[in-house]
């Protein structure tokens, strides 16, 4: 028997929830459907919805993304990159190049791509031309591009690599003592991938109740009151609420290529700083296709200045789940999507954008 | 850019099968799906253009209503 989103909904409502509850969930996808769905009204007022670090276009560090620009407007080479990428701002005047979208004005190659697939293609067309695939993103869109270089590659295509790992984020978080939420939904796609069992740490070493979600809202709702019930009950434990598509390990083939053609290693979060075993580099056995071994003097130390989100910006307290995209001072005034000022107002999976595109435009903390 | 979209495979070449939701044709990779025995009809959830997971009908047809929905609001 299927339950329905108000069947849920009417399951939490009747839970004896006595303390206030903040839910992260750390996936820009869950984001866009609880907010699409309007699941915050519909919640008792004492349940939290807290977006966290779920948008891997806004934790791009600047550098990586700055590196981008500067290979693309000097080198003479074609850059392509998913093209949420291609509207991320860095930190510099406003007269200089600031995104690559302006570097493509300018006179850059600079072609977008929805898949890795059209990267190889491009390389295969232009095979006197370098390309540089500058690909950000989480587990689930590393995976695929290391499926890519195992696969194999043409010689011209070089990875300007800025995957990261979500979980270690949600470990940082924890590990800080000042959390500021009280249970977890972990992202269904990206334990489609990588196995529920990378968040089982949640409840071992900090006993607080975790699901995996999908995202339809019952497979959401279903996990929140899998939370809000074992907190109820005091009995913590990983609830899979996605078991049409996360199965226990993983996707294993694409796990074996992850390990293949990547390297885990502490890694820069644009506004967030280093964080541990958090980023992928590419494997020495790949190395004759790292952008970075092959065009060294463009990645600047002096550009990682941990914290660096544009002035003005508090995309990094919206990234960490410490204030609400309407919370920032300049949400729906100086940043608008047609005009972001930080990554979260640029990405699909910012929560700033998500809530502007759903019409939250009330500057003040909503009532929740 | 971590959500899946379900397509039904029509054709399988190697690593390579062509794949259909709502009328639109793509290629999709299979390369991730080595530990799957797929074949045509089956449906899996793509992402950039990799076939990630196996799923059933079913589950495909709950995830497209609610991808109709986000592509309203889009
Ligand atoms: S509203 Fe704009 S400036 Fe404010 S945190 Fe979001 S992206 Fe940054």
């Amino acid at each position: 028997m299927t339950v329905t989103a108000s069947q849920w909904l009417d399951r939490i409502r009747a839970l004896p929830l006595e303390s206030h509850v903040k839910i992260m969930n750390v996936c820009g996808g869950h984001e866009r459907s609880i907010t699409m769905a309007g699941l915050r009204s519909a919640l008792p007022g004492n349940i939290e919805l807290i977006p966290g670090p779920g948008c891997p276009v806004c934790i791009c560090p600047e550098e990586d993304v700055y590196e981008a620009i500067q290979l693309a407007l000097n080198e003479n080479i074609i850059l392509v990159a998913f093209g949420d990428m291609l509207r991320v701002p860095v930190n510099v005047r406003k007269s200089d190049t600031r995104t690559l979208a302006e570097a493509k004005a300018r006179g850059a190659d600079i072609r977008p791509i929805a898949s890795p697939v059209e990267a190889v293609k491009i390389a295969k067309e232009h095979p006197e031309i370098p390309v540089v695939f500058f690909a950000a993103g989480f587990e689930t869109t590393t995976a695929p591009v290391a499926a890519m270089l195992v696969e194999g590659v043409p010689a011209n295509l070089f990875l300007l690599l800025s995957g990261r790992l979500t979980w270690p984020a949600v470990a940082m978080l924890l590990e800080s003592g000042e959390a500021g939420f009280n249970a977890l939904i972990a992202p269904g796609h990206v334990a489609t991938v990588m196995g529920p069992e990378e968040w089982q740490f949640v409840v071992d070493a900090h006993n607080m109740p975790a699901a995996v979600a999908g995202f339809e809202p019952e497979s959401l709702l279903a996990a929140m009151y899998s939370v809000l019930r074992q907190l109820t009950d005091g009995r913590y434990f990983l609830d899979n609420c996605y078991p049409a598509l996360v199965r226990e390990g993983g996707n294993r083939s694409a796990r074996r290529q992850l390990e293949e053609a990547f390297v885990v290693e502490d890694a820069n979060w644009r506004g967030v700083g280093s964080i541990a075993n958090s980023g992928y580099i590419i494997a020495d056995k790949y190395k004759a296709h790292d952008a970075r071994r092959k065009y060294p003097n463009y990645a600047s130390e002096a550009r990682k200045r941990a914290g660096e989100m544009p002035p003005g910006c508090d995309c990094a307290g919206v990234v960490l789940g410490k204030i609400y995209p309407n919370e920032c001072r300049l949400y729906g005034k100086a940043c608008v999507p047609r005009n972001p000022i930080g990554p979260c107002m640029v990405s699909d999976e910012g929560a700033c954008r998500i809530w502007w595109a759903n019409g939250l435009r009330e500057t003040a903390k909503p009532k929740i | 850019m971590c959500l899946g979209i379900p397509m039904q495979i029509c054709e399988i070449n190697g690593f390579v099968a062509s794949c259909e939701a709502k009328g639109v044709f793509r290629d999709v990779s299979l390369f991730m799906m080595q530990d799957e025995n797929l074949k045509v009809d089956d449906f899996v959830v793509v992402h950039v253009g990799y076939a990630i997971q196996k799923i059933t009908s079913q589950e495909a047809q709950t995830a497209w209503e609610l991808y109709d929905q986000m592509i309203a609001a889009d």
